[in-house]
């Protein structure tokens, strides 16, 4: 390609015409039409209630946090969506480990009510069998349940009693235990 | 013409460097990794340093970098990055500061490129620089004298206590009358503040004060996000190029922990990089259409840019901030259909923009207006480090696709549009051929696409790993400097190329009409926004009379989402 200066031509401009008249309105009738958006357009996402499990893994890879993990009163807790923070980037949906959310085309989120902003996922928690601690939630020790060869009995305590268990069990074998 | 640099002549320069360093200070170290070249000198010999390679091996200042580097060494550090655009390298200068007074001798009267740097480190990181005169830059001046807000000491989330007074900018000189030029509107978008001074319709003299809209991204991304959540905000720098900064910080990451990208990723990379700079040029020449009271061509460029930005969409699933990008590839892959249809769309954009270019272009009366005004002579375009296009139309040729290749630019044959006026004109025809090249460059892409993942399977980042990355923006060249930490960047910085081509707007603007000043502006493609208003004072009666002059077109539409 040469980068030879375009000349100027002596009425040229005169083209502008036939240019708008060969293209005519391209203003759309937006909102009274579909708007223009693509199928591969990232929108609102969805969380799915029954497929959640509340990990968080979401809640770490959102860039703005509009995913949150909230406390929700005795034994229980949510992950909180609100869609004013969110930049529709759907890594959420990437790193969901049970496919619990789904992005949507939707992008016509304007409310006034604030409340419409607000999704909240609520899981109730496991209580530890040794300490009563709350420390997972249900949803969550289904999960490991179903994928590993855990007792039901070793998956309901909490990761410290855990440890302290590991800990006493070796001290027990190499001599040293006692309480 | 595309200039490929010998590996042995690449070796040859280092081995210069090596020379000239260890005569300079036999002390010194010299390090070569990738294309980046470390050196650490004394604080003594910088200034000899900088001189050598500034001016005798004629390399461009990118810009400094100061760092809290107290937990890891216990000084300060500040990086003087210099490119050797010629032979494809980086050459980062490293001198140590004091832990209690970080002072450093300015290399500003060698270096003018480096003015601005050194006051941003002065402000945020509180450095003392010798031998120059100090102001403040980014913060504004009611923010307490002692505080540094990019210190690690400091937390992010912390707020001094600050009352508020306002900065007295529009005094006027003795000879002639104040014009200022911008918003301190706090509803704008980016406000920025230009003072010229006019005798008559002639502008005398530039004061420039910007910043107000300092976000402290970087210490958002030191502080509070992961390594891949960073992506996403450094994508929100910029509302236009925002693309070219999300690989940049990738790349400096990927840089820093020698992470190997997949070839798909970067050509996919590559063709989304040009998308984006065919959708800012047109919109650049649409606002320069609008500027010249030409809306006819401010409106059909603006309609051709939305095939791109529908293009866009399709590829990414976002028309801007596209957030498919991660360190490691990308999220998003093209299939046969989308690669079709980027192609049909580039067809249609070719025919129409070269159609409407002729039309635009014999206007007479923008030949006239662009023509000659806002001239950039190229000594004052190398002093001050000028890049992209603005470079570009004074006689510099310097492309950083070209000269440092990154993504899958090597892959594609190409020109560098250079034109040695400096003048609107030339800005608006290099862009006008860029448009071109980035169209040829997207198609021999997509034509040569390999095969295989779009994102690299382990991902590991050692700590305290230094990468410096330039992308070829739109604007110019962005640099993104990373030091890695424990999950996030230990330091990041970025650079804007806005940054390094404000300042020469001082030069362009003096001894022009005040009549030009409104596109000789615009013309470096800055990254702010909105109306801009211009009060005219006259230094003895006050407010004389308000102008809208409508910078940016439509109010708020210059982000073009």
């Amino acid at each position: 390609m040469d980068f030879k200066r375009t000349r100027i031509k002596r009425l040229g401009f005169v083209k502008a015409l036939s240019i708008a008249g060969r293209v005519g309105r391209v203003t759309r009738k937006y909102p009274f039409e579909e708007p223009l958006v693509t199928p591969d357009f990232r929108g609102k996402i969805e969380i799915s209630e029954d497929k959640c499990i509340g990990c968080g893994a979401c809640v770490n890879a959102c860039p703005p946090n509009a995913l949150e993990k909230i406390s929700y009163g005795k034994g229980l807790y949510a992950i909180k969506y609100f869609i004013g923070r969110c930049i529709y980037c759907w890594r959420c949906i990437d790193v969901c480990p049970v496919n619990a959310i789904t992005g949507s085309r939707e992008f016509e989120l304007a409310t006034n009510d604030l409340g419409d902003l607000y999704e909240l996922v609520v899981h109730d928690m496991v209580k530890c069998s040794i300490c009563g601690e709350y420390f997972i939630s249900t949803g969550q020790r289904n999960y490991v349940l179903a994928r590993s060869p855990l007792t039901e009995k070793y998956v309901n305590i909490d990761p410290n009693c855990r440890k302290d268990m590991f800990l006493q069990n070796i001290l027990k074998r190499f001599g040293g235990g006692h309480d | 013409m595309k200039i490929h640099v010998e590996k042995n002549k690449v070796e040859e320069r280092v081995n210069e460097y090596i020379k000239v360093v260890r005569s300079i200070d036999n002390r010194s170290e010299v390090v070569l990794k990738d294309d980046t070249l470390f050196i650490t000198v004394s604080r003594e010999k910088l200034r000899d340093l900088a001189k050598v390679i500034y001016w005798d091996m004629d390399c461009f200042h990118r810009t400094c970098v100061g760092v809290d580097e107290r937990s890891l060494n216990g000084y300060f550090a500040l990086y003087h990055i210099f490119g050797d655009d010629r032979y494809g390298l980086n050459v980062v200068v490293k001198v140590y500061g004091d832990s209690k007074e970080p002072v450093f001798p300015s290399i500003v009267d060698i270096v003018p490129a480096a003015d601005w740097c050194e006051m941003e480190a002065r402000d945020l990181l509180g450095f003392k620089f010798l031998g120059r005169k100090e102001y403040r830059l980014i913060l504004p001046p009611s923010w307490p004298n002692n505080v540094y807000p990019l210190r690690k000491d400091y937390p992010y989330n912390q707020r001094p206590k600050i009352i508020a007074t306002s900065e007295k900018l529009s005094g006027g000189s003795e000879t002639g009358v104040a014009v200022p030029i911008g918003p301190y509107h706090p509803a704008l978008h980016e406000p920025e503040y230009f003072e010229l001074f006019v005798e008559g319709e002639r502008v005398v003299d530039v004061r420039y004060r910007g910043f107000h809209v300092h976000r402290g991204i970087e210490k958002l991304g030191e502080t509070r996000m992961t390594y891949q959540q960073v992506n996403f905000l450094a994508e929100r720098i910029c509302g236009i190029c925002g693309f070219e900064h999300s690989v940049c910080y990738s790349q400096a990451v990927e840089k820093a922990a020698g992470i190997h990208v997949p070839e798909r990723a970067k050509f996919i990379r590559s063709i989304v990089l040009e998308l984006e700079r065919i959708h800012s040029h047109l919109l650049w020449i649409g606002v320069a259409c609008h500027l010249l009271g030409y809306d006819t061509g401010f409106m059909h460029t603006w309609r051709i840019r939305e095939h791109i930005m529908i293009a866009t969409e399709m590829l990414t699933g976002s028309r801007k901030t596209y957030g498919i990008n991660l360190i490691g590839g990308v999220r998003r892959d093209i299939n046969e259909e989308k690669k079709q249809r980027v192609l049909d769309i580039l067809k249609i954009v070719e025919r129409e923009f070269t159609e409407l270019v002729e039309t635009i272009t014999s206007v007479p009366q923008i030949k006239m207006r662009l023509k000659g005004t806002g001239v950039l002579p190229k000594e004052d375009a190398r002093k001050l480090s000028v890049v992209g296009p603005v470079a570009r139309a004074s006689g510099i040729d310097r492309d950083i696709r070209r000269d440092l290749p990154y993504a899958a630019y090597s892959y594609a044959s190409f020109n560098v549009p250079v034109y040695d006026d400096g003048d609107n004109l030339s800005r608006f025809l290099v862009r006008v051929d860029e448009i071109y090249e980035s169209i040829s460059i997207t198609r021999q892409l997509l034509d040569q696409i390999p095969k295989g993942p779009i994102m690299a399977e382990e991902i590991e980042i050692p700590e305290y790993r230094i990468g410096v990355s330039v992308v070829e923006a739109p604007r110019g060249e962005d640099v993104h400097f990373v030091i890695t930490g424990h999950g996030k960047p230990y330091r990041w910085r970025v650079r804007a190329p806005t940054y390094n081509n404000i300042p020469a707007l001082k030069v362009m603007l003096k001894d022009a009409p005040l009549a030009d000043a409104p596109l000789t502006i615009a013309s470096i493609d800055p990254c702010f926004s909105c109306t801009d208003r211009v009060v005219v004072i006259d230094v003895n009666s006050g407010v004389k009379n308000k102008i809208n002059l409508n910078v940016y077109g439509l109010e708020g539409c210059y982000y073009g989402f």
